[in-house]
C-alpha cells in the first residue's frame, strides 16, 4: 500500500478536524476527496504530507512516517505563499535548491503548457498564480501527489489548464489525492472518490460502478452530504 | 455534458468508457471517422476530455475486442479496415427505430401517421 491511514483521530483545540478515519491508498489511483467545508479533507492530506500528526491512529506513506517520505511526497496546499517578488524564474531556483527531484525543463514545459506569464507574481492573477503554483508542484517527480483546492476560486479556462495538465502529467505509477468543490468538472479524472463527512468517511466508492447506477459523482455528493 | 469535435460525455449517462465506446461508433456511423483512420492516444484524449486515462485505455480495449480498432505497434491505435462500419449505422437506426416504433404503438398510432409524423420533422431540420 502507498499509504494509509489506520484508526485516524486529529482533534484540534475545539474541535475535531477527523474521526477514526481508515482508509488505504494504492500506487496508480486518482481520488478525489470531497466534501463540505469543514469536513476533513485538508486535514486529511495534511496528515498524509506529515504537516500534521494524528491525535491517535496512524498515518503511513511507503510503510513509514509521512515525515521521513517527505522526497515522495507532493504537497500543494490552498494557502497561496509565493512572495509577491517572485517571478516564474525564482520560482524555479526556490523548488530546485529545496528538492533534488524538481525537474527544471519539466517545470518549464508546465509554465508553457498552463501558459504562465514570466512576470512577477504580485501582477499576476489568481489564475495565473493557481497554475504557476501547480506547475511547481507537478515538476517535482514524487510518488504521491495531495493536491488541496487547487483548483479553487480561479478562472474556468485556468481550471481547464490545470486538470488537462494533471491528466497529461500523471504516471500510471502515481497516486493523486484532489480535493475539490469543482465535483463535476474533476469528476471524470476519479477512479475512486472518497467522500467527507464532519470528519468521518461517509462513502468510499468506484467513480465508474456509481455511473453504472446511473449517478454521476456529483448527484452522489448530493445525496450523501445534504 | 462535455463536447469536443464528436465526443460528448454525460457524467449521469453510465459508466465513462462505455460513452467513449459509443462515440466512436457514432462517429464510425456517420463517417466522421472512417477505416484505417487514426484514433488520438488514450492520454491525449484523456487530457482534452479531462477524464482519467484509464477509462479511455478500457473503453479502447472494449472497442479492440469488438474488432472495431486496432494496435499497431510504435504507431498507435487505428480503425481497422474491415470494421463494421455499414452494419453499424444500420444498427444504430435500428435502434432508435424500434424506440420510436414502440412510442408510436403506445400511442395507437398508424405506421403511416408515424412516418408522416417523422417525415414533419425530419423536414423541419
Amino acid at each position: 500500500m502507498l499509504a494509509k491511514l489506520d484508526h485516524v483521530t486529529k482533534r484540534y483545540v475545539k474541535n475535531e478536524g477527523l474521526r477514526d478515519l481508515t482508509l488505504d491508498f494504492p500506487a496508480g489511483q486518482v481520488v478525489g476527496v470531497l466534501g463540505l467545508n469543514g469536513s476533513g479533507k485538508s486535514t486529511m492530506l495534511k496528515l498524509l504530507a506529515g504537516l500534521l500528526f494524528p491525535t491517535s491512529g496512524h498515518v503511513s506513506v511507503f510503510d513509514g512516517q509521512p515525515r521521513s517520505k517527505r522526497s515522495n511526497i507532493v504537497f500543494l496546499g490552498e494557502r497561496d505563499a509565493l512572495w509577491p517578488w517572485m517571478k516564474p524564474t525564482d520560482a524555479e531556483r526556490f523548488m530546485g535548491n529545496l528538492y533534488a527531484d524538481f525537474d527544471r525543463t519539466r517545470f518549464n514545459e508546465l509554465l508553457d503548457a498552463l501558459e504562465v506569464p514570466r512576470r512577477k507574481t504580485k501582477t499576476m492573477s489568481k489564475g495565473e498564480r493557481g497554475r504557476l503554483r501547480l506547475a511547481m508542484a507537478l515538476a517535482r517527480d514524487a510518488k504521491l501527489y495531495l493536491l488541496d483546492e487547487p483548483l479553487g476560486g480561479i478562472d474556468l479556462i485556468s481550471r481547464e489548464k490545470i486538470l488537462s495538465s494533471i491528466v497529461q502529467e500523471w504516471h500510471t505509477d502515481e497516486t493523486i489525492l484532489l480535493s475539490t468543490h469543482e465535483v463535476a468538472e474533476a469528476e471524470g479524472l476519479f477512479e475512486r472518490v472518497v467522500y467527507l463527512r464532519d470528519g468521518k468517511l461517509a462513502l468510499d466508492v468506484s467513480a465508474e460502478s456509481l455511473r453504472e447506477g446511473g449517478k454521476s459523482v456529483v448527484d452522489t455528493f448530493r445525496e450523501v452530504l445534504t | 455534458m462535455t463536447e469536443h469535435d464528436g465526443w460528448s460525455l454525460d457524467m449521469s449517462s453510465g459508466p465513462i468508457f462505455e460513452q467513449i465506446a459509443k462515440n466512436v461508433h457514432q462517429m464510425l456511423a456517420r463517417g466522421a471517422l472512417t477505416p484505417g483512420d487514426k484514433l488520438p492516444s488514450a492520454r491525449e484524449l484523456a487530457a482534452r476530455l479531462s477524464v482519467n486515462p484509464n477509462t479511455i485505455v478500457h473503453a479502447y480495449g472494449q472497442l479492440e475486442a469488438d474488432g472495431v480498432i486496432e494496435k499497431r505497434r510504435g504507431l498507435g491505435t487505428f480503425v481497422r479496415e474491415d470494421a463494421p462500419v455499414t452494419g453499424m449505422k444500420h444498427e444504430m437506426l435500428h435502434g432508435a427505430a424500434s424506440a420510436y416504433a414502440e412510442e408510436s404503438r403506445q400511442l395507437d398510432a398508424s405506421i403511416q401517421e408515424a412516418i408522416a409524423a417523422l417525415k414533419e420533422v425530419w423536414d423541419a431540420g
